[in-house]
């Protein structure tokens, strides 16, 4: 499909096919940005069970922390926090399981040595995971964050919307630039990434205040703000859409956030590109990168 | 000695000799061979990729992770009921890592061995029996689990200030609901299982899922009484809720009840504020007994779709 998109030029000598323009390189990755997107998305189609599954269990999911708080005859806005948490993160797993541990995957089934002997860079094959997941985790998010609005009739103040949108693609941004870090770190730390991906979840949810303002947590929370764009991206989300609430967040303005998520893209999009690199040409010179099973 | 070329049979002396009789499906010994062997090889995956310390890390972190999510909820609600619930919400969350590893258990266990390690086909046609080497490798699991719900519990009471009195604890109680409940979790188990050979790679997540939304059922955290009546009466048809009722009631007999309690289906049909003991492990064994024949027939027509289709040899990914 992508090579119908992007057509590679037509080469009358091997000479003329190994000079390569700007623009053909551009073009390349293109073609494996889309190429790499294009089984996640078709995928999709494939097979229906990802409906239950990734939307329909989940919601089920975030509902149990509604019901604790109902239990605890919390004020309704908490009952809204949960919801928001719960549908953030279809991107936080996404990130994890289909971008951090999939270049480790990608080894198990040999792709991998075909990525790095591939004329492309290795970011646009992992935007082009980060693009075809954020389709699946994106109904599984609008999913979670319909349904359970309606069903537990939350009710969302927002002022500035604008900033709302800013803050959550931010948010996006930042979080697949650390999976983008991750992935390669999790190619080198071998069978340890299956664990880590464990680690990653429930540890990252308490720090990040999942389920509650993050600033609760005292000096946890601050460094989790300062880290962990799930962290700073949902206390920000929480803030602007419960502008009128008396809950104290104790973190600072959206403002002061969504510029924190922007210095974590920047940094996590360079350390991505620094770290690809490195580990390329690891790979090249070691050719220890493509032993599988380990 | 049989004439080159000649058709062999596994019975036939020119591959080795008589037929073994271990080597025949249905022979005790050699399904706790089948078991053993499976048990030991899920430890060494489970357990062999780092030191121990850093293994004990990582089993504990995220059970401690789960019930400081559910503590910190309470303490930010604070009012007289967080003291009464925090209890509830640790041994809760300690039973829940038995779930997670007996559920996830066996489903990763065929994911691991179609789409990493490509092995699912030759276990399959191995004398083994599929069922028995997946309980095998899930017992590995549920090891890692019960330590994460020891630690968790441990946790709860030196660090969370758990009210917990030792000679208060109801031992036979303890013994009788893990022993009913851990097979009603392998059965959940063997049930995912069979949904998960038919399903594609991205079902590393699946299991995850299926144990959030027995969360919600299960009573771990809240009481059932808080949930709309089908939504109560779906738990109450599983096993979950029974078991973690009676480890709770055992471990902290005044602890709330998860079943009971007012505006409960329990309280409402029978009028009684809780279930007593008995009729808590009378419910587990029932609940446990249909869900184990349900897996039964289930994980065979399972196995049986997955072998027609030529699932247990397909590798995917996305």
């Amino acid at each position: 499909m992508s090579s119908r998109l992007f057509p590679p030029p037509a080469c009358s000598s091997p000479a003329e096919a190994a000079a390569w323009t700007r623009r053909r390189a551009w073009a390349g990755n293109l073609r494996a940005l889309v190429g790499r997107a294009y089984p996640r998305v078709r995928g999709l189609n494939r097979e229906p069970s990802w409906i239950l599954f990734e939307i329909l269990l989940p919601f089920l999911t975030t509902s149990a922390f509604v019901f604790v708080y109902r239990a605890l005859q919390a004020p309704p806005e908490f009952v809204g926090f949960a919801v928001l948490g719960g549908a953030m993160t279809a991107f936080w797993l996404n990130v994890v399981w289909m971008m951090a541990a999939q270049l480790y995957w990608e080894k198990d089934q040999g792709n991998l040595e075909l990525y790095f002997s591939a004329p492309m860079d290795m970011m646009s094959v992992l935007l082009g995971m980060a693009v075809g997941g954020l389709v699946m985790s994106s109904f599984r998010a609008a999913a979670v964050l319909v349904v359970a609005t309606l069903v537990y009739g939350v009710a969302y103040s927002v002022e500035q919307w604008l900033l709302l949108v800013a803050v959550f693609v931010l948010t996006l941004a930042a979080l697949y630039g650390l999976g983008m870090v991750l992935a390669s770190l999790f190619l080198m730390w071998g069978r340890e990434a299956w664990h880590l991906t464990q680690l990653l979840t429930e540890p990252v949810y308490f720090v990040s205040g999942l389920n509650f303002p993050v600033g609760r947590l005292g000096l946890i929370g601050a460094l989790a703000v300062a880290t962990i764009p799930l962290a700073v991206g949902l206390d920000a989300m929480r803030q602007l859409t419960f502008s009128g609430t008396d809950i104290a967040f104790d973190t600072p303005p959206p403002e002061i956030e969504a510029l924190i998520l922007v210095g974590m893209t920047v940094v996590f999009t360079l350390l991505a590109r620094w770290s690809l690199r490195a580990l390329e040409t690891r790979a090249r010179r070691e050719g220890r990168l493509t032993v599988r099973w380990r | 000695m049989s004439e080159p070329g000649a058709p062999s049979s596994p019975g036939s002396p020119g591959v080795g000799g008589a037929l073994d009789p271990a080597r025949v499906r249905g022979d005790p010994g050699e399904t706790w061979r089948a078991f053993a062997t499976a048990t030991r090889l899920g430890w060494q995956m489970e357990a062999n990729w780092t030191d121990p310390f850093l293994f004990f890390v990582y089993s504990v972190a995220k059970p401690i992770a789960s019930v400081l999510i559910l503590v910190a909820m309470l303490e930010i609600i604070g009012g007289s009921a967080t003291r009464e619930y925090r209890g509830y919400v640790v041994v809760g969350s300690a039973l829940w890592s038995f779930v997670m590893a007996g559920i996830a258990g066996l489903a990763w266990s065929i994911l691991d061995d179609r789409e990493r390690y490509r092995m699912l086909k030759y276990v399959v046609v191995s004398p083994s029996r599929l069922s028995v080497v997946l309980m095998g490798r899930g017992v590995a699991r549920v090891a890692v689990g019960a330590m994460g719900a020891v630690i968790t519990l441990a946790f709860g009471i030196v660090l969370l200030g758990v009210s917990f009195d030792l000679a208060r604890v109801d031992w036979p109680l303890v013994a009788l609901s893990m022993l009913l409940g851990l097979t009603g979790i392998v059965a959940v188990g063997l049930i995912l299982a069979a949904v998960i050979m038919q399903t594609r790679q991205e079902a590393w997540s699946y299991p995850e899922a299926v144990a959030g939304a027995l969360f919600l059922v299960s009573g771990a955290v809240f009481p059932l009484a808080v949930l709309p009546d089908p939504v109560e009466l779906v738990g109450l048809v599983t096993p979950l809720p029974w078991w973690i009722e009676g480890v709770r009631r055992a471990l902290l007999p005044d602890s709330v009840s998860g079943i009971g309690g007012q505006g409960s289906l329990w309280t409402g049909l029978t009028g009684t504020p809780a279930p007593e003991p008995i009729q808590v492990l009378v419910a587990l064994f029932v609940t446990g007994v249909v869900s184990t024949l349900a897996a039964a027939i289930i994980f065979r027509a399972g196995t049986r779709r997955a072998s027609s289709l030529g699932l247990f040899d397909r590798t995917t990914g996305s």
